[in-house]
């Protein structure tokens, strides 16, 4: 059944992204006997065709997971997204710590050492990839190093 | 056999510098690092450290040493997880667990490891040995190779892909159908017409090859350790005092070789890896060995050396297509292909020789990774299998952190952090419905390549289709694509009648 849904939404896209192959991508002019619709044409033709052997023998009934694992996901999700909401506006080390904090207790960690690990990944992490290696990080509002 | 020995002194110049020597160590370390942590493999792991390789200013070919030593180093690695606790750290390390981890339950830990240790070694050594032999070869010809005839090679590998990899053949063409349609997006080259952009500025340039690296492999896996994240730990056999012993070395020196050349020819075959080459050498040893087979699974030292040899050898035969034809072997050498592009290093033929100082201190620094893996893993043994109690919990937050490093310090733009978290998502759900994640990257590397060839055969042509099969050579290579797709299907058919007759009787 998942399988089928999954096929059938892939199926939407295929159908969109056909249907700008065919009838929206063109070229203003060209010299060459291929333009650049003919490449994505031949994609969502064969696209279409696995889609439709996935949606006549689909192989995979349903998701396994329970009801608790989903929430967790969903959680991690959202704290993922928060994370990179939060990136650029708070800098790498306060969104760091954030994070991880959030994330170890989220996952079983209990809140000291959560609150321990989110600390070190954000003042370590930010020495040893900025400082050490030299790589681009936001600072936020932060001093710079 | 004079350009190889010519080129090994140009690789072995390269590769002994000091800086590139350091790399390789680093690189071996880290690697058998992050293959020990449970559920992660050498894709993984390369996907999540390519863009702090790339970001640290290096060379293209120290970095592509670099991370060539955590590719090859992981797949090492491997062994450690699947040995203590029965967890492979990505499939292809899944055959080492059947004989290995019964191994681990006797108390014969430290034998498991150091024989597949040692397995792995001469695995790896005999592959380096195959590339440098074979890989100029390759490259000879194939610089013969027009648009049409790389158009029927990737054909090739698209078919090899489909009938090798996977359960079910048309997930896996899907995928890689995903993937090329992935990389369609963007301004077209020959052109200038943007396509699949729907104005968003950011797209542009297209989905950049890290994002989607970094979303596929790294968040994705992220989301699945957090899925499987059981409570509590999981139980750690600790590693004993046993060791190899000389019997055992003669026991399955014939395994180790056989099984070596074998992972070796199948890593060279493209889009398939390690996977496939370990899984084949386990049953090939299994049926060779006849009655004395029936102790496969239950703990054999051929059992054990067979996957270990096979798909360390498989790591470097799959080096062999993408550093002569420019087409990756396996997942992972997508992503090494991938990097050499951002260095605006072209693999294919002339990389041999426009570029030795890649093609050939690739080669060398890897003579030199396998020595210093085999030195390293003997005695560190133990340290490394402390790495399999890291709690998943502070895993997991980890892996975020080196994915939100990387791909904000490459590409520098807080629009592709969103873009990995839905990438992780898509590739999450895809490995959830039983789809491989290597050939979409595989179709999203090849993407450009495959088109560009396309369309300049049918330019050279005219617009005549019937260039695709006019040489020999392409005629040939759709010949070998029929074959690959026929064979396994038809082998599995006789052994499925096989069973059932057997049944009957």
């Amino acid at each position: 059944m998942v399988d089928r849904i999954f096929a059938g939404l892939l199926l939407a896209v295929t159908l969109g992204y056909g249907w700008l192959a065919f009838a929206v991508i063109r070229a203003p002019f060209q010299y060459d006997p291929l333009g650049p619709e003919s490449w994505p044409r031949i994609l969502s033709v064969l696209a279409a065709i696995c889609l439709a052997g996935i949606l006549w023998k689909p192989d995979v009934e349903r998701f396994d997971t329970r009801g608790g694992t989903w929430l967790r996901l969903a959680a991690i999700v959202a704290l993922l997204i928060g994370y990179a909401g939060l990136y650029e506006p708070l800098g790498f080390v306060l969104a760091t710590l954030l994070f991880g904090t959030v994330a170890a207790r989220l996952l079983g960690a209990t809140l000291v050492r959560a609150g321990a690990f989110g600390l070190a990944t954000g003042v370590l992490g930010y020495l040893l990839c900025a400082g050490l290696l030299d790589l681009n990080l936001p600072e936020g509002p932060l001093p710079r190093l | 056999m004079e350009t190889v020995l010519s080129g090994l002194a140009t690789g072995f110049a390269v590769a002994l510098t000091p800086l590139n020597i350091l790399l390789v160590l680093f690189g071996c370390f880290s690697g058998t690092l992050i293959g020990a942590l449970p559920g992660i493999g050498p894709i993984n792991g390369v996907a999540i450290l390519l863009p702090i390789a790339y970001g640290l200013g290096l060379p293209p070919e120290s970095a592509l040493i670099l991370l060539a030593g955590i590719y090859y180093g992981a797949e090492y690695g491997g062994r450690i997880s699947s040995i203590l606790l029965n967890v492979p750290g990505d499939a292809g390390a899944v055959m080492t667990t059947l004989d290995g981890h019964p191994m681990a339950l006797k108390g014969e830990a430290g034998r498991a490891l150091s024989l597949s240790a040692v397995a792995s070694f001469v695995g790896g050594t005999l592959a380096v040995i195959g590339l440098s032999l074979f890989g100029p070869l390759l490259a000879k010809f194939a610089v013969t190779f027009s648009p049409a005839d790389y158009v029927a090679l990737m054909v090739f590998a698209f078919a090899s892909l489909a009938s090798l990899v996977g359960r079910n053949g048309i997930k896996t063409l899907l995928g890689a159908v995903i993937g090329l349609m992935l990389a369609t997006m963007g301004i077209d080259a020959n052109t200038g017409v943007p396509r699949y952009t729907f104005g968003i500025p950011d797209l542009l340039a297209g989905i950049d090859f890290l994002v989607v690296v970094i979303g596929l492999f790294g968040m994705a896996e992220l989301l699945h350790l957090v899925e499987q994240q059981v409570s509590g730990r999981l139980r750690t056999l600790p590693v004993d005092r046993s060791f190899l012993r000389r019997a055992d070395l003669l026991r399955t020196r014939w395994t180790i070789l056989r099984c070596s050349v074998i992972g070796f020819f199948i890593g060279i075959l493209p889009g398939t890896g390690a996977s496939v080459a370990s899984a084949v050498a386990y049953g090939t040893e299994k049926r060779l060995a006849g009655k004395s087979g029936d102790s496969f699974g239950t703990g054999d030292l051929r059992g054990l050396a067979a996957p270990e040899a096979a798909n360390n050898a498989a790591a470097g035969g799959a080096l062999v297509p993408m550093l002569t034809l420019g087409i990756p072997g396996s997942g992972t050498t997508a992503i090494l292909l991938g990097a050499l592009l951002m260095f605006n290093v072209q693999p294919g033929p002339l990389m041999f020789t426009q570029r030795p100082e890649i093609a050939w201190g690739l080669i060398a620094s890897m003579y030199l990774g396998n020595v210093a893996l085999l030195i390293i893993n003997l005695p560190l043994v133990g340290l490394f299998a402390r790495m399999l109690t890291l709690p998943q919990h502070y895993l997991t937050p980890l892996i975020a952190m080196l994915a939100f490093v990387g791909v904000y310090s490459i590409v520098g733009n807080p629009f592709d952090l969103y873009l990995i978290i839905l990438l992780g998502i898509f590739g999450w759900v895809l490995r959830k419905l039983d789809f491989s994640l290597a050939p979409v990257i595989l179709g999203f590397v090849l993407g450009s390549l495959f088109e560009n060839n396309l369309r300049r055969a049918l330019s050279i042509s005219a617009g005549d289709w019937g260039i695709l099969i006019e040489d020999w050579k392409s005629i040939a290579l759709y010949g070998l694509a029929v074959l690959v797709v026929i064979l396994p299907a038809w082998a599995g058919r006789r052994s499925a009648r096989a069973a059932a007759d057997a049944v009957e009787d």
